[in-house]
């Protein structure tokens, strides 16, 4: 009892710094009405330039070197855009710089990224529909984690804090008479969220530019009368969000790695929603009150009387997502949609017509690259080739149906993980390099499908909150179920095996008795021939099924739900029935995807099915066009580890994958922007639709072109 | 003679106010209804109720022979029960034709697999109704544009067309011609009465009193959420109690201005209560 009672209240220290980013949430949701889930990515940029800086005296500033480096241009000693200021000289173990100076620099950076996120992602997006804004948020969080990656590496960092929070100060003994140890920097990171919360509140309450930004809550015009542009007041609050985000990022770096900051954005969103979006008292108890049951939880299963198939990692990391259904459901259809949140058109979602031959006429072009491929080649192929797959899922889902769902990639990891489970039989797959693994053994095929009815299955259940919220509302909750299901279903060795925390090695599959796997352990070398074919005709075949749902009644009562659910249920739609069948059916896709990579790797890695992997699949898709299956096609294609990037790879010289991401991020906004998330496929269609038009037709014919639906492959 | 419809005693109320105050309507089968009453009187709210889009506080709604309380939106529609929106609540991705054939198709739990195969075959009756539902709204020409490219007048009648293609056997028009031009009023008013030989009933709510009066069979006039008067066109144009709740307001300036006041007065009264 009194070990709960103690990890309860040492809870605060975590709770802190949920407290810390969800006020930060609140803060810009309250400047912009946009919901930020790069919000915690935010902080760990600003936690990196804090280590960096201290350690090494340079400061990253938060973009790349766009002129590319390699080949010919090197020689040309180009003026290349500065990334790294060396700031302090002589920066070393024992001669630090001054830490003040330090975390003011630092926070400028914060700040100067608000700037950034409010000129150049929300404020050109502020009339896009909400699934652009999502995308706009979702391109800040993958751009900042992957410049964490470009200029940091990515790596974990040994920082061991600063005065109060330093890891090594001599912890708080016997709290209260209760016995037991709390470490001393939890109260200081309580005593740092609560006093940001009465500076936040006092400055909302007492200046003018508070009062200005509350108005314009209400109504821009409002605002206007006390002399404020609303634009001047979001990009302001952008600038005190970061700031904050920035503040948590520093003060809570020695507790955990900068890597992981960006993911607390999770617990962020929690608090903020238990602060009903606008209320920063509210999301820094909400946030306070996270951190303590996820500390009592993780408490609770170091007894023996705790079923062991609940991993005290994947409890706590269950608790925002427990959160914030609750919030939801109690409150969902009462929480504030801010004034000027206009609802942007949705992107076209074209019938593809001629699909056979175009998907027929794709498949001998893959096929035939792949027989001219080396066996490098092929990798790449299969890579690209199981993306796609994966994209069609969220084409139907998000593109079709216009679910924002961000955990898709999880069902992917599900059934991958699940179809190990059920195909191992105890033998050993490698000789040294892989743990046993135990199942039951089933057939390839049996297990494949086996795999997807689970994973089915817990597609619609993360469908059922999909009935009663929508929007950005759905983002949150699936966000937080990406981290329960990765920390709850996968890492846990009682359900899926010993290597699933570590590397989950794939049984041999063999559909008809031939071998269809990337690694071949009898051969001990990558085998791809048959492999590339399987999923050549897997991608073909789902690709056909996917365009052909669209142009049937499924197809047409999903477009209709997207575009308005009220009339939808008035033309004799179940709504609830055809979200759960959208749900379900992508589920079933990703599922595919996640068997196949399982296939292709000789074993899963627990960082496989992370947050960020979805993300940057989501970007990508979006990127070649959200709503057809050419734009998962032209997204595959163009992703970290897909065709073009490899192709310059190999041809010219290779891209880091950060950059890559980065590239993609950036990409995505645009995109967002600039087609609505139609994306490259259909720009492109329209481009050689226009052209054959205006050369078939009169000049003065052209008008009417635009009716034409028909997307001319 | 059986009634398709018979709302008793049925009532609405949002805070303080009763948007539906115990109406009893009744439409006959084969006939057609109208509803009139000055803005605000609570004839969208009747439909809301009477199609399941706003929970009632009292009373019952029967809808061939079955009380339809309990029944969600989409069920009441797909029982026959159909209604146009006041506003343009259209399909905006979908091409008129598609907008129609949502409406018009049933679909069954498996119909997701057969659309995979393309296996769906089309049903030639469907798809004559809405080939007949376009054309009597004038829409054969727009069948493959998008909402969005036609007129919003014309966009009105796509929202009437979708209502059509669904084979109600009621169907409930919320101000179908307001703002319709007059040349799309004209193909409006002169097919409605054609939707009676389709085995249907209509129930029609609009502003436009040269239209209610000459097509509708009969008449509810409704202000302030009640049932103030109910008959045949020529009852409704003689009734003193229309006149001044609702002819006023177009016969003269003075008069709809104190109807307003009055309006104002008891919206008062109901929140001093
Ligand atoms: N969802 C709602 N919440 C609160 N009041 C409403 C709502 N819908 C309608 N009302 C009120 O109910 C009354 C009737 O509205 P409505 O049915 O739209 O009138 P009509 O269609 O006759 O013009 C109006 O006073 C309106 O303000
Ligand atoms: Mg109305």
């Amino acid at each position: 009892m009194e070990a709960l009672l103690i990890a309860l209240i040492a809870g605060i220290g975590a709770g802190g710094l949920y407290a810390m980013l969800g006020s930060g949430i609140v803060i810009a949701f309250r400047g912009s009405g946009v919901i930020n889930f790069g919000h915690g990515a935010v902080a760990g940029y600003t936690a990196y330039s804090f280590d960096e800086l201290r350690e090494t005296g340079s400061l990253y500033l938060p973009w790349f070197d766009p002129i590319p480096e390699f080949g010919f241009l090197k020689t040309l000693k180009l003026n290349n855009i500065p990334v790294r200021i060396d700031i302090f000289d002589n920066v070393a173990f024992d001669n630090k710089p001054n830490l003040a100076l330090t975390i003011f620099i630092c926070l400028v950076m914060s700040a100067f990224l608000g700037l950034l996120m409010h000129f150049l992602v929300f404020r050109p997006l502020r009339n896009s529909p909400i699934l652009g804004k999502v995308i706009g948020s979702i391109g800040v969080f993958l751009y900042l984690s992957s410049m964490i990656v470009v200029n940091f590496g990515g790596q974990n960092r040994g920082d061991e804090g600063f005065s109060g929070f330093n890891n090594t100060a001599e912890p708080v003994r016997n709290f209260l008479g209760l016995g037991g140890t709390i470490p001393r920097s939890n109260f200081y990171l309580f005593g740092a969220a609560i006093l940001m919360a009465v500076i936040i509140w006092g400055l909302y309450r007492f200046t003018k530019f508070g009062i200005a930004t509350r108005a314009a809550e209400e109504n821009e015009k409002g605002a206007a009368l006390l002399g404020y542009s609303p634009q001047f007041l979001a990009g302001a609050n952008w600038v005190l969000a970061s700031i904050t985000a920035g503040i948590a990022g520093i003060l809570f770096l020695h507790k955990t790695q900068p890597a992981q900051i960006a993911l607390f954005v999770v617990g962020g969103l929690g608090a903020a929603l238990f602060g009903n979006l606008t209320s920063i008292p509210g999301a820094t108890l909400g946030g306070l009150f996270l951190g303590m049951i996820a500390g009592g939880g993780v408490e609770l299963t170091t007894n023996d009387w705790w079923p062991e198939i609940l991993p005290g990692e994947g409890v706590r990391n269950f608790m925002p997502l427990l959160l914030i259904i609750v919030v939801l459901y109690l409150r969902g259809d009462k929480l504030p949609i801010r004034g000027s949140i206009s609802i942007g058109r949705q992107p076209r979602a074209p019938s593809t017509n001629n699909v056979t031959i175009g998907v027929i006429g794709a498949v001998g072009i893959a096929l035939m690259l792949s027989n001219i491929f080396v066996s490098k080649w092929e990798s790449i192929l299969t890579t690209t080739l199981i993306a796609i797959v994966f994209m069609y899922s969220l084409t139907v889902l998000v593109g079709f149906l216009g679910q924002i769902s961000l955990v898709q990639w999880s069902i992917s990891g599900l059934a991958a993980y699940t179809m190990i489970r059920l195909m191992a039989d105890g033998t050993k797959i490698r000789d040294t390099d892989f743990a046993l693994n135990t199942g039951w053994g089933w057939p390839t095929i049996l297990a494949f499908f086996g795999a997807i009815v689970v994973a089915v299955i817990c597609g619609l259940l993360i469908g059922l909150p999909a009935l009663r919220i929508r929007g950005v509302q759905l983002a949150v909750v699936t966000i937080a179920a990406v981290i329960a299901i990765e920390n709850l279903l996968l890492r846990n060795p009682p359900l899926m095996g010993d290597g699933s925390v570590s590397v989950n090695p794939t049984p041999k599959p063999s559909w008809f008795g031939q071998y269809v796997g990337g690694f071949n352990p009898d051969t001990a070398r990558n085998d791809y021939w048959k492999f590339s074919l399987f999923l050549i005709i897997t991608a073909a075949l789902l690709g056909i099924a996917v365009a052909n749902l669209r142009r049937g009644q499924i197809g047409r009562r999903f477009l209709a739900i997207r575009a308005n659910e009220r009339a939808a249920s008035a033309a004799g739609i179940n709504v609830a029935n055809m979200k759960l069948l959208g749900f379900g059916i992508s589920s079933g896709i990703a599922a595919i995807a996640g068997c196949l990579l399982a296939y292709k790797l000789p074993g899963l890695q627990e960082t496989q099915f992370e947050v960020f992997g979805g993300l940057a699949l989501l970007a990508f898709v979006y990127l070649g066009g959200i709503t057809t299956i050419w734009g998962a096609i032209v997204g595959g294609c163009l992703m970290a580890g897909g065709l073009l990037p490899e192709f310059l790879g190999v041809h010219f010289e290779s891209i880091d994958k950060g950059l890559i991401n980065a590239v993609g991020a950036i990409g995505l906004i645009v995109n967002a922007k600039v087609t609505n998330g139609e994306g490259i496929a259909l720009l492109q269609t329209d481009l050689v639709k226009n052209t054959l038009t205006a050369l078939r037709r009169p000049p003065d014919d052209t008008a009417n072109t635009s009716n034409d639906e028909e997307a001319v492959v | 003679m059986t009634n398709i419809l018979e709302a008793k005693d049925l009532t609405v109320t949002f805070g303080g106010l009763n948007a539906c105050d115990h109406v009893d309507l009744e439409v006959p089968t084969g006939k057609f209804v109208g509803l009139i009453g000055p803005n605000g009187a609570g004839k969208t709210t009747f439909i809301d109720a009477i199609t399941g889009y706003v929970p009632t506080s009292a009373g019952n709604a029967i809808f061939d022979g079955s009380d339809i309380g309990e029944l969600k939106p989409h069920e009441r529609a797909q029982s026959g029960l159909v209604r146009t929106f006041q506003s343009l609540e259209l399909f905006e991705d979908l091409s008129v034709r598609d907008n129609l054939l949502v409406a018009a198709y049933p679909t069954k739990w498996y119909t997701f697999l057969a659309d995979m195969f393309h296996l769906s075959s089309k049903n030639s009756e469907i798809e004559e109704r809405v080939d007949w539902a376009l054309e009597i709204m004038g829409l054969s020409d727009a069948s493959d544009s998008m909402p969005t490219d036609l007129s919003h007048g014309r966009r009105k009648l796509v929202g009437v067309a979708r209502a059509l293609a669904a084979k109600p056997k009621l169907i409930l028009l919320d101000e179908p011609a307001a703002g319709l031009d007059t040349s799309e009023s004209q193909i409006l008013g002169g097919h409605l009465r054609e939707f009676l030989n389709h085995d249907m009933s209509v129930f029609l709510i609009d502003h436009d009193m040269g239209l209610v009066l000459s097509v509708c069979d009969y008449i509810y006039v409704l202000d302030f959420g009640k049932i103030i008067a109910a008959g045949t066109p020529a009852e409704i144009r003689e009734s003193s109690a229309v006149k001044a709740a609702y002819l006023g307001e177009q016969a003269g300036e003075i008069q709809a201005q104190e109807g307003e006041r009055m309006r104002t007065q008891q919206q008062g009264q109901e929140a001093e209560k």
